[in-house]
């Protein structure tokens, strides 16, 4: 918008100050010219003054003065007295004759000197003694041109300087003009798609009021559905893991019950898929939450990863221990700002892929620390990796690998990525120390540094 | 030990109830807030198990009343919702835990347990995780009915252990716990303790390492 209003503005403006400059040249160098005109003409009749007869011809006798008062004119002119018939009296004969048809006293002409200089001549007809003679007069242009030079380049600095402060001027304004809009599209540009708060529709232009208006009927339309979702996943939570949980519950009792039957292993193959239709169930709550949750700034908090990771180790010890799998951390203090309870879904996830691929035996190390600009998160294993070219798909929805060991819903890892997009993070898998393993790996800038990138 | 349920849906309510008393306690169930109060106000229990989405009146309110009433029962929440928000409200109001359905029975009976004995050793003097049993006053301990000659720090570490076992303990804690105002002791020296506890415990109780975090006292499963 910017640059359209200044090409709108700037080309016009630049033409019209162009023309201005060609017209005060011409302006300056017109009556220039005709002052100079006029005193080689003057010059010519000083000259003629002092013409006097001698033989049957006639010469020009300047007194000193004179000769010293035409040469404060810048140059000294030359001269050729002629006859009518233009035979050369005095004077250079490199000056031309006159004109034969030209009547008026005065007769001014340009010509060229030798070696092809440029001048100004005027011949001047006049009688002296009865006679008839012409005076010719030449001064060449370049010292006319030393003499003009200031003016013309005072005015046309002046100009120059005019055309530069319009533009200066343009440019400042149409900049000034425009900065509420600016700073109405820098306002938009750094929202994060959470912050649907209303603008503020006192700080932009009368012109695009109406705009900023209809614009945040939309955030209240975004917002108002963003908590309706809410509200629908808490309630499906509900609805769902409450009868999931009786049902859970009741065949761990069953299978208990029937602890010397032959229906025992179906109960617990039951039980088994009854509790990954659970976990399946609560993942796609989580990625719904998150969802709904990505749009609310008020979710946001400063969280210590380490005590997360605290947590997420103690929580999955019971797991590690049955599967004997040495689950452990090196969590150093690093504080960022996340929504907790999705970082703790994320680090579940990630813990849960550690303890299903590694085998028995294995080692799961938690860790988390500072960074120059930010934080970072890492689970790693020992298991056995996954291969580089599979990795990208790893991400997918129930995307699962296909030696992949019963549990999993094929989600985790792609609520892993939701996650780390909402908090602006960067999520890298890679393989573990010695090239043994994953290591899967989130770095979460710091707010200062986000909004710098 | 006398638990009451409160959870209204039959199922979840029934599989408590049977899971809870095959594991020992004595459990009585309710379906409403309004009948948990009504059993609260006459009958002795040792731990409410709370579901907080309840017809009418949720488990929350309820924590709140009974805490309110100066009841300092312990409450163990049970909740179909997992936001953090739902958590920090369940344990500022007075929760002492909080479990997210679904659940597994031997978790819940785990936690019940835990919430009833650090209850009583903030009562009474004495505390058993399984067959140890420590005298919090006398600073002695027993295993097995036999007396278990514990150093005076190795007595402090365990202490800090059996108070919140089932809990992993920050070696920080136990480094503190054993410190005296005038010596510089370093990490290593919890780990030397913890392995001479380890060998006079024997199998009877295990003290688990949780690698960079601490130790986790377990009793075994009834």
């Amino acid at each position: 918008m910017a640059r359209r209003l200044l090409t709108l503005l700037l080309v016009p403006l630049g033409g019209l100050l162009l023309l201005a400059l060609l017209f005060d040249y011409l302006v300056v160098e017109g009556p220039m010219r005709t002052a100079f005109d006029r005193s080689l003409g003057d010059a010519a009749v000083v000259i003629a003054a002092y013409v006097r007869p001698t033989g049957n011809g006639a010469a020009v006798a300047l007194p000193p003065p004179v000769t010293a008062q035409l040469a404060t004119r810048g140059a000294r002119p030359v001269y050729a007295l002629r006859d009518a018939a233009g035979a050369l009296l005095d004077g250079e004969a490199r000056l031309p004759a006159a004109p034969p048809e030209v009547p008026d006293a005065l007769q001014f002409s340009s010509t060229r000197l030798d070696s092809g200089r440029p001048a100004r001549i005027v011949w001047y007809r006049f009688v002296a003694d009865g006679r008839a003679l012409v005076l010719a007069v030449a001064e060449p242009i370049g010292e006319r041109d030393d003499a003009t030079r200031p003016l013309v380049t005072a005015t046309l600095t002046l100009d120059v300087l005019q055309l530069v402060a319009v533009v200066a001027f343009v440019l400042i304004g149409v900049r000034r003009g425009l900065r509420p809009l600016a700073e109405f599209r820098d306002e938009l540009a750094s929202r994060s798609a959470r912050e649907l708060e209303p603008l503020d529709e006192r700080r932009v232009p009368q012109e695009i009021a109406p705009l900023v208006g209809s614009l945040n009927a939309l955030l209240a339309r975004v917002r108002a559905s963003a908590e309706a979702q809410r509200k629908f996943v808490a309630d499906a939570a509900h609805q769902l893991r409450t009868p999931l949980a009786g049902m859970q519950a009741q065949l761990e009792l069953l299978e208990r019950d029937a602890a010397a039957l032959p229906v025992r292993d179906r109960v617990g193959a039951v039980r088994e898929g009854l509790k990954r239709l659970a976990h399946t169930a609560h993942q796609l709550l989580t990625l719904a939450r998150a969802e709904g949750s990505a749009t609310l700034e008020r979710d946001f908090g400063d969280v210590d990863l380490a005590r997360l990771i605290e947590d997420a180790v103690t929580q999955h010890l019971d797991r590690a221990l049955e599967k004997r799998i040495d689950l452990g951390a090196e969590a150093h203090s690093a504080t960022v700002r996340a929504i907790e309870w999705l970082l703790r879904e994320l680090i579940q996830n990630l813990v849960d892929n550690a303890l299903n691929y590694t085998p028995s035996g294995g080692v799961v190390t938690l860790r988390c620390g500072p960074l120059p600009e930010g934080a970072f998160l890492e689970v790693e294993d020992d298991g056995p990796g996954i291969a580089p070219e599979e990795r990208p798909r790893v991400m997918e929805r129930f995307h699962r690998a296909s030696d992949a060991p019963g549990v999993g819903s094929g989600l985790g890892l792609a609520i892993v990525s939701d996650i780390v997009a909402l908090h602006g993070a960067r999520f890298e898998l890679a393989a573990g120390h010695g090239g043994r393993g994953t290591r899967a790996r989130v770095e979460f800038k710091a707010p200062a540094a986000r909004a710098r990138a | 030990m006398r638990i009451l349920i409160v959870e209204d849906d039959e199922l979840v309510a029934d599989a408590l109830k049977r899971g809870l008393a095959a594991t020992g306690f004595a459990v009585d169930r309710v379906g409403s807030a309004e009948q948990a109060e009504a059993a609260l106000a006459t009958e002795e229990f040792d731990l409410a198990v709370v579901d907080i989405g309840l017809p009418k009146a949720d488990g929350l309110t309820l924590v709140r009343k009974i805490r309110r009433a100066g009841n300092d029962l312990p409450v163990l929440i049970l909740t179909a919702r997992d936001g953090l928000a739902d958590r920090v409200d369940a344990l500022d109001l007075g929760a002492d835990d909080y479990l997210v359905k679904p659940f597994e029975l031997p978790e819940v009976a785990a936690r019940c347990r835990a919430l009833i004995r650090r209850t009583r050793s903030a009562t009474s003097a004495q505390l058993h995780i399984g067959a140890l049993t420590l005298d919090l006053k006398s600073r002695t301990a027993e295993l097995a009915g036999q007396p278990l000659d514990v150093t005076r720090r190795e007595w402090s570490i365990l202490e800090c252990l059996a108070l919140d076992a089932g809990r992993v303990v920050r070696k920080e804690k136990l480094l503190r716990a054993i410190a005296g105002w005038d010596e510089e002791l370093t990490p290593n020296a919890v780990e030397v303790y913890v392995s001479r506890l380890r060998a006079k415990l024997g199998e009877s109780v295990a003290i688990r390492t949780v690698r960079g975090l601490g130790y986790r006292l377990d009793e075994p499963a009834p």
